[in-house]
């Protein structure tokens, strides 16, 4: 069984930037048979808003990550949007050309429906990267100025058609987040975040198909056992119990 | 061989889960490599009183000697003696359990100290339910949230010499909790990080900690997982797997 994990957090708040830390984190995910981790920064260290210096900070260690282990780490671009066009198309630039990164992630700087995400996605248009928007259902949060709901996350998709966007934790976005994704082909969703609920991975295969699924885990707040077993224990055949756990995300990440 | 030590039979009015019979449950589990388990009645946590529930899970239980019936009591009732009398009368039980984030009152309720004493007398084990669900995903007409950890604590220290089971903690409850409180185990549903078990035997014995899926809210083979693939010498896995509930529930 091979694994591509699309969504973790290797450096969580400080923990794990050394190189013992990274080693022993590869040999945790080979052991659970996850070949490739994409590594999201630690992306709240600094509050919800970072500065252009902290977002600069934590892409450094994602980008020291992968050069201690080039095969194994997929970096993505921590951003703060509200930071200016300027700010964004300098650092996803810098972040692309001298450290190889693949894609943007955003947290919870903004909602995805905020007209600062135009420079978002055209860095990303620019760079052909991919944007991963963290997301959850706000029916209980109300944070949703500045949390993006599924609703938004599919709204920003659908603005958008030529990006591909990761619409994170299904288990967060829940049953209503699923039917949101429906009919928007550059829409994915992983399946990270949140305890392993059961049924909703089976109801997000049988809603969207199993090519629009990524396998994730949101390590370290989540256990990889528990993550992929998740995955194992749905109702799946093999075919697209593969599709979730590696094939869309090579393809998607172009491995 | 693995003792689950929280599971439910019954409907959830919330979630398109599957409904199973007895032996479906018996059967998931097993393909799991759970053997036993200790099993309540989802309809208890919803109706004016939870009798109807626990009826329901004697009969349903009653040819499947893999399911042990953990009857709830809601001692906010004021016949709670009457249904505590009852569920021993009707099947050979070992634990109670008390869901109060559920069943509208707290634990400095006064009527917990004559019942923690009855529970005693009789020889049953008390766990007590702090969480279901993730908060963040409840129904939104719902406002039940988790049982606070401090008033968890004062109750624990309010029967220092009853030791409890509590489910549904949350990984730092139980740390938290571990550090001033030695009466009481907990189960691993709710508790999640990486390396979880590892990490928490290091705050709590692991012969306080206990297996429980939290089936069918939860996925079954991932929160056996947790446990099966834990970089743990065996006899910890073993404690945690069966040794504990086997010994906290007289099994």
């Amino acid at each position: 069984m091979r694994i591509i994990d699309a969504h973790t957090h290797p450096v969580f708040m400080h923990d794990g930037a050394t190189p013992a830390a990274a080693r022993r984190l590869v040999a945790h995910g080979r052991a659970h048979g996850i070949v490739k981790m994409v590594a999201l920064g630690d992306v709240l260290v600094h509050g919800r808003l970072p500065s252009a210096a902290q977002c600069r900070r934590i892409n450094d260690e994602t980008a020291q990550l992968k050069r201690w282990h080039p095969d194994y780490f997929i970096g993505f671009c921590c951003l703060n949007p509200t930071l200016g066009a300027r700010a964004v198309e300098r650092e996803v630039e810098r972040c692309v050309t001298q450290h190889g990164f693949r894609g943007i992630k955003l947290e919870i700087s903004n909602n995805a429906r905020d007209a600062c995400m135009g420079a978002v996605m055209a860095a990303a248009r620019r760079w052909n990267l991919i944007v991963l928007q963290h997301t959850w259902s706000q029916t209980n949060i109300h944070q949703r100025r500045f949390h993006s709901d599924p609703a938004d996350t599919a709204w920003l998709a659908r603005r958008h058609p030529d990006v591909s966007v990761i619409m994170a934790h299904l288990t967060g976005c829940g049953y209503r987040g699923v039917l949101e994704a429906k009919g928007l082909p550059n829409l994915f969703v992983d399946t990270s975040g949140a305890f392993p609920e059961a049924e909703i991975l089976d109801f997000a295969v049988q809603e969207l198909g199993a090519e629009r699924i990524l396998y994730g885990s949101d390590l370290p707040i989540r256990e990889t056992s528990v993550t992929v077993g998740r995955v194992l224990g749905a109702r799946l055949t093999a075919v697209e119990r593969r599709l979730i756990l590696h094939d869309n995300a090579a393809k998607l990440f172009r491995l | 061989m693995l003792i689950d030590a929280n599971v439910a039979l019954g409907p959830w009015p919330f979630a398109p889960l599957p409904e199973r019979t007895a032996p479906q449950l018996v059967a998931q589990l097993k393909s799991h490599g759970v053997n036993r388990a200790l099993v309540s009645h989802l309809g208890a946590i919803f109706l004016p009183e939870p009798m109807p529930a626990n009826r329901a899970l004697f009969a349903a239980v009653r040819r499947t000697p893999a399911l042990l019936p953990v009857p709830v009591i809601n001692p906010a009732l004021a016949t709670w003696r009457e249904h505590l009398a009852a569920c021993i009368a009707a099947a050979p039980i070992r634990a109670v359990k008390i869901i109060p984030a559920y069943h509208n009152y707290s634990l400095r309720l006064p009527a917990l100290a004559p019942f923690v004493a009855a529970v005693n007398a009789a020889g049953l084990r008390l766990i007590v339910a702090t969480r279901l669900e993730d908060e963040r995903h409840r129904y939104h007409a719902l406002a039940v949230k988790g049982l606070p950890v401090a008033q968890l604590a004062a109750f624990l220290a309010r029967f220092p010499a009853t030791h409890f089971v509590c489910s549904g903690l949350y990984k730092p409850e139980i740390e938290t909790l571990a550090a001033t409180h030695e009466n009481f185990s907990a189960d691993i549903a709710f508790a999640e990080w990486l390396n979880t078990l590892a990490l928490l035997t290091q705050k709590i014995p692991a012969r306080r900690l206990l297996l429980g899926t939290n089936t069918p809210l939860f996925d079954t083979r991932a929160q056996v997982d947790k446990l099966r693939l834990a970089r743990l010498p065996a006899k910890t896995l073993a404690l945690i797997g069966s040794a504990n509930a086997a010994r906290l529930f007289g099994l």
